[in-house]
């Protein structure tokens, strides 16, 4: 997924948007106001009304989406909780989520990037759920799937009725509802329509019309029948309802493997996991692999289905250089822990072409382009980069080609490829093609990498 | 022992480095033997001192050649060996170094002894003129080399782009000039402008010459980057140009100018590339390799088979290892319990 993407996870301290504190504030209010009204009942001034709820309730339009709301809600309240996580013995939460009961004895289902600081630092950090009605307790992970990005729990000391799971992805249109924590501001159903399963993504995922905001994360989409359709998991932040949910496929899949103990922990569990889907990405692009054409070069192009490739350019015809830019993402990388995600794969081309610049200047905005850039890697999950570089004889025509490798500390037998290649054959015409792959193996990764140049090719 | 006779004394006025900044001769004749020094106009020696008295001191040579002074009945005493003497007759003086105020004197005498004269086994140096040529030769080809690279980056506006190139170029050459210029007159009374000029272009051009032919080369036979060459090139430039100014600025023997020319480029560069190489050790998003294009018909080398290319890259996969490894497991600012709490709560 891009960096637009957020997962729902509710974290302490964390920047919200301008519309997340106006939401915040405005359900502040409505507390107070829910706290005097009951300090007046309790002193008789009610007597005679309705409880301050149950005036609300009677307040609230009586539309068309608030009785199957209501419904739904009172249905599934009681199996869904709250997930926090402390750091230490701090009573202060570090994050939040929301879990949902999927089998009995207390057996609760929520994403794994909810819990994913705590598998990951089991000594450094606790979880605790919380019910809609305040109670509270300990949780253990049981099992964890992080290519789905969920996480089977153990609560102690409830073990309310599991949710029934629908396997079936709903279609286009069909009315959901998705109830989670947001914000910290208590037990909230939302209201929207599933469109079904998201096209051309890499990972499964049903994409839901309807609100997801931090905290919800983990928590239950339901259809009108009260049944799991899916997991809460992520949306864009900055466009209107595009929210995402794991199907209920997989989570039951996880509860069977969750009764079965992990050889190796949980913690190791993440990097066989993440080395299993490394290999599953990168055997996805084997085959021959798709070129276009952009200038007399082909170079590799839309390589899957779920490769997401865009193309921009400035159009003007006076411009002494122009630059054709292709852009392809295969949004497969998953989230690890905060600042890690792992096990993606994007790929850039530039292409140029001029008619005023000479073989000189030409070259000089070609080796402009040409710099390697090594992202956003952390020193406390990769290791500096070893490069190669060297001139390639490709099909018809000569390309330098830098090659980088650094490797993972945290998950072993993974490395972030970045690759460059620049066109050394015309004077006025010419591409550099940028290569970035983010924990993969290394062997995979470097097979792909030398299909990827030899599918290159001149035809003047 | 022969008694000495001078017939004139010497006494010198010094200034803080010792170096002399006046010089009175005073002749003795059979009746009068010694020199006097104070403020008064009757004094042999005039002091523009106000801390010394109208006749404050008298000096004479005693027959052995020993340098005496007396007091003359001053306030503040005379300065002889660091020591304030008041009503001293007759006091000696060590090498004739004597304080009078705050004026401080040697005094000499006609017939000293003086030491042998220093053998010097430099060449003779041919007398020039000044280097006029040389600086403007620098000066256009490091114009030249501005105006070039405001042409590669500039392909639409380029006469706006040079102007805007030269004017950080012209402001360092100013600031690096004016300051050589100011120690050659401070030590050597010459501003020597066109010399240190001449120094600056040539040597700026023969770097930036150097570097691009280097780097043409690099591409004509493609080789493989190295990324501190041009700091090394940089690094000579800059002990070169520093040898000559030294040598024209301050009036340095050339073995101390050498001394510190390669001294202080090696430490600068030496501390320099030992940071800079602790940096990229530390930060695991640098490569650091960029590679300057230039027309591709001026490429000689053959392109190896993709085949051989990544045969070799395999190895890519051990050195990123160890490079790995390599990284303390205890670094307590990158992976330390602080830093988890910080980032834990500061979501």
């Amino acid at each position: 997924m891009d960096r637009r993407l957020e997962r729902f996870k509710g974290k302490r301290g964390m920047t919200v948007s301008r519309s997340y504190l106006c939401v915040a504030g405005v359900v502040g209010v409505a507390r107070g106001v829910l706290a005097a009204m009951a300090v007046l009942a309790a002193a008789g001034a009610f007597a005679q009304t309705p409880s301050p709820r149950a005036l609300l309730e009677r307040q609230a339009p009586a539309g068309a989406t608030s009785e199957s709301a209501r419904q739904i809600l009172s249905r599934v309240r009681s199996s869904v909780v709250q997930i926090k996580g402390f750091f230490g013995s701090n009573t202060a939460q570090a994050f939040h989520g929301t879990g949902f009961a999927v089998a009995r004895g207390g057996i609760f289902l929520t994403n794994y990037h909810v819990v994913a600081q705590q598998v990951l630092y089991p000594t450094k950090y606790r979880l605790e759920y919380r019910t809609h009605d305040g109670k509270t307790g300990p949780i253990e992970v049981l099992a964890i799937d992080v290519r789905h990005d969920l996480a089977v729990v153990r609560a102690e000391g409830i073990a309310p009725r599991p949710l029934p799971l629908e396997t079936t992805v709903p279609d286009k249109g069909d009315r959901a509802f998705a109830v989670g924590f947001p914000l910290d501001v208590g037990l909230t159903i939302t209201e929207g329509v599933s469109n079904g399963r998201v096209e051309d993504s890499f990972d499964p995922r049903i994409h839901y019309s309807g609100a997801l905001n931090a905290g919800m994360s983990g928590g239950p989409a339901l259809n009108t029948g009260a049944a799991v359709i899916g997991v809460n998991v992520a949306g864009y932040r900055f466009e209107q309802l595009v929210s995402f949910l794991v199907p209920a496929t997989h989570v039951r899949a996880l509860v069977k493997r969750a009764l079965r103990p992990v050889p190796g922990g949980l913690k190791g569990e993440v990097a066989v996991q993440m080395r299993e889907h490394a290999v599953e990405l990168i055997g996805a692009l084997e085959g021959p692999l798709t070129t276009q054409v952009m200038s007399s070069y082909a170079v590799p192009a839309k390589l899957a289905h779920f490769i997401d490739c865009s193309a921009s350019s400035d159009p003007a015809p006076e411009r002494p250089l122009q630059v054709v830019r292709v852009r392809c993402l295969a949004k497969a990388g998953l989230f690890v822990e905060q600042g890690l995600y792992s096990g993606d794969l994007r790929f850039e081309h530039y292409v140029l072409e001029t008619s005023k610049l000479d073989a000189w200047r030409f070259a000089h905005r070609l080796s402009k382009l040409s710099v390697a850039t090594g992202g956003f890697g952390q020193r406390r999950y990769v290791g500096p980069f070893s490069c190669t570089t060297g001139v390639v004889k490709l099909k018809g025509f000569d390309a330098s080609l830098m090659t980088c490798v650094r490797g993972h500390r945290k998950l072993d037998g993974l490395y972030d490829i970045t690759a460059r290649l620049t066109s050394l054959n015309e004077s006025q015409r010419g591409f550099v093609s940028h290569v970035d792959m983010h924990g993969v193996e290394f062997e995979g990764g470097m097979r792909f990498l030398q299909r990827y140049v030899e599918a290159m090719e001149w035809n003047p | 022992m022969e008694s000495v006779t001078p017939e004139f004394v010497i006494v010198e006025t010094l200034g803080s480095h010792g170096r002399v900044q006046t010089r009175d001769r005073v002749p003795l004749t059979a009746e009068k033997r010694h020199v006097t020094i104070g403020r008064s106009p009757r004094a042999d020696v005039i002091l523009d001192d106000a801390y010394a008295a109208a006749l404050h001191a008298a000096v004479e040579v005693a027959p052995d050649g020993a340098i005496l002074a007396s007091d003359l009945g001053s306030v503040n005493g005379i300065g002889v060996a660091g020591r304030r003497h008041k009503g001293a007759r007759q006091l000696p003086v060590p090498n004739g170094l004597l304080q009078v105020g705050r004026t401080r004197l040697r005094v000499r005498y006609s017939n000293e002894a003086l030491p042998l004269e220093k053998p010097d086994h430099a060449a003779i140096a041919p007398v020039r003129g000044s280097p006029s040529w040389v600086a403007g030769a620098g000066g256009v080809a490091c114009a030249a080399y501005v105006a070039y690279s405001a042409w590669l980056d500039a392909p639409r506006d380029v006469a706006t782009t040079i102007v805007v190139a030269f004017i950080p170029a012209l402001l360092i050459a100013g600031a690096w000039l004016s300051l050589w210029a100011l120690i050659s007159r401070v030590t050597q009374g010459e501003w020597r402008v066109v010399w240190h000029t001449a120094i600056l272009f040539s040597v700026v051009a023969a770097y930036v010459l150097t570097v691009n032919l280097l780097d043409v080369a690099w591409y004509v036979f493609s080789l493989p980057p190295s990324e501190p060459r041009d700091v090394i090139i940089g690094a000579i430039a800059f002990a070169v140009a520093l040898h000559w100014h030294l040598t024209h600025a301050s009036g340095l023997s050339r073995g101390r100018s050498v001394v510190i020319a390669i001294l202080l480029p090696a430490i600068v560069t030496g501390a320099g590339l030992w940071i800079q190489f602790r940096n990229q050790e530390r930060n695991v998003n640098h490569i650091g390799i960029s590679e300057q294009l230039y027309p591709p018909v001026l490429r000689v080398r053959k392109a190896a088979s993709v085949q051989d290319y990544f045969e070799r890259a395999a190895r890519l996969q051990a050195h990123a290892d160890s490079r790995r490894r390599a990284i303390a497991d205890d670094d307590v600012s990158e992976s330390g319990i602080g830093d988890e709490s910080l980032r834990a709560g500061g979501r």
